[in-house]
């Protein structure tokens, strides 16, 4: 399986040479160094608990364009969903947690039926889950499992292919709240 | 006893068979029996795999989640349809979306083993799916009519009529799942249970195969031990078997040397037997008496010979050889015997063949009478000949090869098997014509192989025989005069010793004067053996010079006598041998029989003094005052066959030229006696006369440097019992012959130049 990213705007620069210049300035808070802008468009996605870059009262708030502007990391992978392997693109979810500045131990992942399952948070940094968003380049309908889907990438480790992290791999994402 | 276990060890042989054919058995079941646990294994893990992938409680959270969201998107479908509550088109979307999605779920999942009542699902997933597309005017991508609250409320009745479908699809697929579950259940139970009993099974076989592996160990344990013992027992019995067989050929060797004596006692007394006026007849059985006494000793002697080469007593004294002078030595005995019949002798030694090499003269001689007289004995017309070559040998070194060929009877190949046995003659018939021991071949054979070579035979019946001797081929370096090598102090004895020689040649007892004359001790001189332990009796000497053969009394049998003596002081005199025979053996049994030191003639001045140095220690001056000059090389070193010079020159260190002229004199002006001596005894068949006169002119010739004389008469002492009369005849001519020329020689050499010339023919 091959993992391709792609930058669009290149935040993860801007915000090292930013960390750089204000150093001095901001010891007392080294984390964050960009405050989330205010979704614009419909919140898809809603990062809540132990958010330390809050957009909207307690939680970090996004729309499908912040989600678009964060880097980008597409695979195809096999899924129990879908005969066929499918291709699936969107930010990781390592980056949306730290766009929101969200820290702590458990995942809380919650679709839009109330499904509801957690999943350590050291999952975001052992795999490279993504948050996708497009299907096979498409956006996902809702009666497509959209329009948010966690996926682990399967094919990459074995160990991946069971049930416990296909149960973690929630489709019609809404909110995550970080425990 | 190695028979019996033999047999056990046969007998145990079925069993071994039973015993490797249930192991087999075992192995062949115990992989048997691992394939199926592997098979079982297999199974196992597909199963496994099969509730992993399918999922199957998954798919029944799937139908359960479609039901959940059927339920509420009918509470919210119904509410849409209330006209007292505003109509939430957002909500009513998310939740017919989110009810599609789970829809497209179940139709997409791979279910179909899932479905209870297939026709019955699909019928209510159809309904499902008209519902969508009738919804879909509204609700779908693209909405082609408006969603008002008539939309909904014509639809809500088709979607409260798929609720108790769902429903019954929801139930299905859980029971179905149940019975799956508990149908897995079962197999993997059965296939524990399966795995168990063979795991059971299989133990059991390895404890068996554990068990037999065991007992064969043990089993093989227990044969190492009886191999052991049975080695152990088998090692005893041949020691025991070579102890006797040493024991035996001792025995032979003492008896044969025991009858020895007394035997040459019975031939004396039949010489005298002779002397007291028979009659013809009587005469007649006295020679065969003789001829059978003769026929006696040779066999003693070949026992003898056989017997000590089994036990290992045979020494090889190796010298350089004038192999010249070898072949003519043995062609002067062996002529006579070729020319009684009518048989022509050829010896021949190819041009590559060295002049001298080294070996044992005497033995090489031996092997070469051996094969001449058989040739001679087995051939009645044609040649005898003799060839003598070098060749390479098989391992790479230089060989000399003795071929004798006869134009005989020949044997056939069973024959030739036999004949190097003892005991084996060519056949029996042959044997009673042509007597002999039968024992010539083995010791020929046995003395060739000590030598490092073998004999060997070729031969086709009535195509006659051909025997080859080869040994390996040693040649001496050649003699070059040594620069006075420094010997080991040849110093007399510090005090002038009272010295009894007991001798019965007066040359000898001349010569030995002289010796001790020089060395500055006092000779006394007895006859023989008895009148030395006489003249011992009657005062004391310091050292006994004591000849082996005397008459009367010997050496051997007057050192016992003497060592027997009751007064300590004379019975422990210090003895010491002379003799003209340098075997080993010889020396082994004057040193048995107690004489301290072993003299072989020609005596050299420097031999004497090193005796009487070993036995006395040496004194500080010689009484001349000369340091003597090195022994001049041995006998062989000169090849003149008439006079030995370096025994010439030895005997001149001992004595001046003027003694040994007188001796030398003395010596051949008895010699027409002496000649008359042994003829008499060829005459009166005595061979124990001709033997002692013979070795008595050998002795004295020796050491006066005569080589010629002392050879022939050593043929003659050696061939007294065996040779033919006509051939000993011959060989006391040859003595005579040469008495003239050995005149003419020491003449020459100027020992008798002090003398008036005699007439050459005497």
């Amino acid at each position: 399986m091959r993992i391709r990213r792609s930058h669009p705007n290149h935040p993860g620069t801007g915000r090292r040479s930013l960390l750089c210049l204000g150093g001095g300035l901001l010891l007392a808070a080294a984390w964050p160094v960009r405050a989330l802008v205010a979704a614009s468009g419909p919140v898809v996605l809603t990062v809540g608990g132990r958010v330390r870059m809050p957009n909207q009262g307690d939680a970090a708030h996004f729309d499908m364009t912040m989600l678009a502007a964060l880097p980008q990391t597409s695979f195809s992978t096999r899924t129990p969903w879908y005969a066929q392997p499918r291709r699936f693109t969107g930010p990781l979810l390592r980056d949306v947690l730290v766009a929101a500045g969200a820290q702590g131990d458990v995942i809380r992942l919650t679709a839009l039926n109330d499904y509801r399952v957690d999943m350590p948070y050291q999952d975001a940094q052992r795999h490279d889950v993504i948050v996708a968003r497009l299907l096979d380049d498409k956006p996902m309908a809702v009666r497509d499992k959209g329009p948010l889907f966690v996926i682990y990438p399967f094919d990459s480790r074995p160990e991946l292919r069971g049930a416990v992290y296909y149960s973690r791999s929630a489709w019609q994402l809404r909110k995550i709240d970080v425990l | 006893m190695a028979t019996a276990e033999d047999r056990r060890a046969l007998a145990r042989h079925p069993q071994d068979r039973l015993r490797y054919s249930w192991l087999a058995l075992t192995g062949f079941v115990l992989v048997l029996v691992l394939l199926a646990v592997a098979l079982v294994q297999a199974r196992q893990a597909t199963l496994l795999r099969q509730v992993v992938q399918a999922g199957d409680d998954y798919v029944v959270l799937m139908v359960y989640q479609a039901e959940t969201e059927q339920l509420r998107l009918r509470d919210q479908w119904q509410r849409a349809a209330d006209d007292r509550v505003p109509l939430d088109a957002d909500t009513l979307r998310l939740r017919y979306e989110i009810w599609v999605s789970r829809i497209e779920l179940l139709r997409s999942a791979d279910l179909q083993h899932l479905l209870s009542n297939p026709d019955g699902d699909q019928r209510t997933l159809q309904q499902a799916m008209d519902f969508i597309q009738r919804a879909d005017l509204a609700l779908g991508r693209i909405p082609e009519v408006p969603l008002d609250r008539g939309f909904v409320s014509a639809l809500l009745p088709q979607l409260e009529s798929l609720t108790a479908p769902m429903h019954e699809l929801s139930l299905g697929a859980s029971h179905k799942v149940s019975e799956q579950l508990e149908a897995r259940g079962i197999a993997v139970r059965q296939q524990n249970r399966l795995g168990l009993g063979l795991t059971a099974f299989l133990s059991v076989l390895t404890l068996a195969f554990a068990f037999i592996a065991l007992r064969q160990v043990a089993q093989l344990r227990e044969r190492r031990l009886v191999l052991e013992e049975l080695a152990t027992k088998l090692r005893l019995a041949q020691r025991e078997a070579e102890a006797a067989s040493d024991a035996k050929s001792a025995f032979l060797a003492n008896m044969s040397h025991e009858i020895r004596t007394p035997f040459h006692g019975l031939m004396g007394m039949l010489s005298l037997l002779r002397e007291t006026g028979l009659t013809p007849r009587q005469v007649d059985y006295l020679r065969t008496a003789t001829e059978s006494a003769d026929h006696l000793l040779a066999l003693l002697n070949d026992i003898l010979d056989m017997s000590q080469l089994e036990s290992g007593r045979v020494t090889l004294a190796v010298a350089p050889v004038d192999l010249r002078a070898l072949l003519r030595d043995v062609e002067a005995l062996m002529r006579p015997q070729a020319n009684a019949k009518p048989l022509a002798l050829h010896i021949d030694a190819a041009p590559g063949v060295p002049e001298r090499l080294l070996a044992d003269a005497t033995r090489v001689k031996q092997i070469l009478f051996n094969l001449l007289s058989n040739a001679i004995k087995f051939t009645d017309h044609g040649a005898v000949v003799l060839d003598v070559r070098t060749r390479e040998g098989e391992d790479g070194q230089a060989c000399i090869e003795f071929t004798v060929t006869d134009t005989g009877v020949g044997m056939d190949e069973a024959t030739q098997e036999q004949l190097f046995n003892r005991f084996v003659q060519g056949d029996s018939t042959r044997s009673r014509r042509h007597g002999g021991t039968g024992l010539g071949l083995e010791i020929s054979r046995n003395l060739a192989r000590l030598m490092g070579g073998d004999v060997s035979v070729r031969s086709r019946p009535g195509e006659g025989s051909c025997f080859t001797f080869h040994m390996h081929l040693q040649v001496p370096p050649p003699t070059v005069s040594e620069p006075a090598a420094p010997l080991p102090a040849v110093l007399p004895t510090s005090r002038p010793l009272q010295v009894l020689v007991a001798e019965d040649h007066p040359v000898n007892r001349q010569y030995m004067a002289a010796l001790l004359e020089n060395l500055g001790h006092q000779a006394h001189f007895t006859g023989n053996g008895q009148e030395a332990v006489e003249a011992l009796c009657r005062r004391r000497y310091d050292v006994v010079l004591m000849d082996l053969h005397m008459p009367v009394l010997d050496g051997v049998g007057a050192t016992r006598a003497i060592r027997a003596l009751p007064d300590a002081a004379r019975s422990t005199v210090p003895i010491v041998a002379l003799t003209a025979d340098a075997f080993a053996e010889t020396r082994d049994r004057c040193l048995v029989a107690g004489m301290n030191d072993f003299l072989t003639k020609p005596v050299s001045v420097q031999k004497l003094a090193a005796s009487l140095r070993r036995l006395f220690g040496s004194g500080t001056a010689t009484p001349n005052d000369t340091p003597l000059p090195p022994e001049p090389s041995p006998a062989w070193a000169g090849s003149h066959p008439v006079v030995d010079e370096s025994a010439v020159a030895m005997a001149l260190q001992a004595m001046s030229r003027e003694r040994l002229a007188a001796m030398v004199k003395a010596f051949l002006d008895q010699a027409p006696e002496t000649v008359q001596r042994l003829r008499a005894a060829v005459r009166d068949a005595q061979p124990l006369d001709l033997r002692t006169n013979a070795h008595a002119a050998k002795g004295a010739a020796l050491n006066l440097g005569m080589s010629a004389l002392a050879a022939t008469a050593e043929a003659l002492h050696e061939g007294a019992a065996h040779l033919p009369a006509h051939e000993i005849a011959r060989l006391v001519q040859r003595y005579e012959d040469l008495v003239p020329a050995t005149r003419q020689a020491m003449s020459a050499l100027d020992v008798l130049r002090a003398e008036p010339q005699p007439a050459v023919t005497e």
